[in-house]
């Protein structure tokens, strides 16, 4: 039996958070050189999946790495989710840090077993001994008529299984410092970008897709949450593309005199119950805004953390989610059931009307 | 002052590209390292430098389309 032990000591003195500087880039570039700056100082980083080489991943994760790194270290495979995944925990149990794209994260129903039966209970069965510091990066997340099997969220679902830290970015300089810090852990972390955060050309682009992020290596401390913006009549608790469409209806509504705060989760698992909790003390209205379906998932585990801490606080909770529906192809449809802005903004009006 | 130009990507002259990014703002400064502007040819992306220092002045908008070699920016 092999142990994985803390390999990386000098990311510990990787600067935490720090000022984010001019340079601007997309969060697709910004993941591209969290995992190049972690290759070019750990030879145990590795990159697999599919169409992660030449094509650079189907939606820009590891585009350039191939040139820079060469086919053995980003390896293109075939069609076979179990064998690859399966593949990178036996690398990482021996030793090796592999990135791991799974492409959509609706395509994990082929390869679960290896997820969450392997990846994520290894260190529990073995008492802590053997670890897996492994990375499974996976696109989410729909807004561009895609189908019911290439638009989902499903972070819930894999929060939802003890074992993995979860994290879900919503911008270039979270993704930056997350993946270094995914790539950093001892344990497995399932890392979702939504594509619509990605600043892809291709993609309906929001602006927040580009922003500025550090030249220097950095870590976004995993399980911490941001506080997007400050307000103090209503707490919005989000993440991902969600952020952004909530921090566009708090811009618009402060002319109102409606003041949203908008608490940026990052990090699913662990979850930072103390940040929403301080938030909904401070405005004693929730309201949940989650891209993934609402029934037993992210939004009604947000709500349990304060009626558990004081149920007193809430004097008013919502959530706009998916609907218990799979996400729609017809354009219309889509956006029928996406928690867009208008949806959004009407929430709030709601919960400061009371 | 020097022309920066939407790089020749394809073949056929004719095709049109777009910007697709601005990573940068008018005023800023800029060097031969820093990334200024993504930008794609039929679905093709490249990314652009600046060959020499200087102050940028952007002279195209986002999401506009621009022909292969036309100059898109100037650094003074």
């Amino acid at each position: 039996m092999t142990a994985t032990l803390p390999r990386n000591k000098q990311s510990l003195a990787l600067a935490v958070e720090p000022a984010a500087g001019k340079r601007r880039l997309s969060t697709a570039k910004a993941m591209q050189e969290a995992i190049s700056q972690r290759m070019d100082r750990d030879q145990s980083v590795f990159v697999m999946g599919e169409d992660v080489g030449s094509y650079g991943g189907i939606f820009s994760s590891t585009t350039g790495l191939i040139d820079r790194f060469g086919p053995d270290r980003v390896l293109d495979t075939p069609i076979s989710e179990t064998a690859f995944i399966g593949l990178g925990i036996g690398a990482a149990v021996e030793g090796m840090r592999p990135v791991v794209e799974l492409m959509f994260a609706d395509f994990f129903g082929v390869c679960m077993d290896q997820i969450y039966n392997h990846m994520a209970k290894i260190h529990y069965e073995s008492g802590g001994n053997v670890r897996v510091p492994m990375v499974l990066m996976m696109a989410a997340g729909g807004g561009y008529s895609d189908g019911a099997q290439h638009s989902q969220c499903l972070w819930g679902t894999f929060a939802h299984l003890p074992g993995m830290k979860v994290v879900v970015p919503s911008n270039p300089y979270d993704a930056k410092g997350l993946m270094s810090a995914a790539i950093d852990s001892d344990d497995p972390v399932v890392f979702v970008f939504h594509k619509g955060v990605m600043g892809l050309g291709w993609m309906a682009k929001n602006a927040r897709s580009i922003g500025a992020v550090p030249e220097q290596e950095y870590v976004v401390p995993i399980g911490k949450a941001r506080v997007a913006r400050e307000g103090t009549d209503v707490t919005i608790v989000t993440v991902s593309l969600s952020v952004h469409h909530s921090l566009d209806v708090a811009e618009k509504l402060e002319s109102e005199g409606i003041s949203v705060e908008v608490i940026d989760l990052r990090s699913l698992v662990p979850l930072d119950r103390e940040a929403i909790v301080d938030s909904v003390s401070k405005t004693g209205r929730l309201i949940v805004v989650d891209e993934d379906y609402q029934s037993f998932g992210l939004s009604g585990e947000v709500i349990a953390v304060v009626a558990e801490h004081d149920p007193s606080l809430l004097k008013r909770v919502s959530r706009v989610c998916v609907p218990d529906v799979p996400i729609p192809y017809a354009r219309e449809l889509e956006y029928a059931v996406l928690p867009t802005p208008a949806r959004i903004e009407a929430a709030v009006r709601d919960a400061v009307a009371t | 002052m020097t022309d920066v130009r939407f790089p020749v990507m394809s073949g056929a002259k004719d095709a049109t590209g777009v910007i697709v990014t601005w990573f940068v703002e008018s005023g800023d400064e800029v060097t031969p390292a820093t990334l200024i502007a993504e930008v794609a040819v039929d679905k093709v992306d490249a990314e652009v430098y600046p060959q020499t220092s200087g102050v940028i002045t952007l002279l195209e908008q986002e999401n506009t389309e621009v022909a292969q070699g036309a100059v898109i920016a100037q650094v003074a």
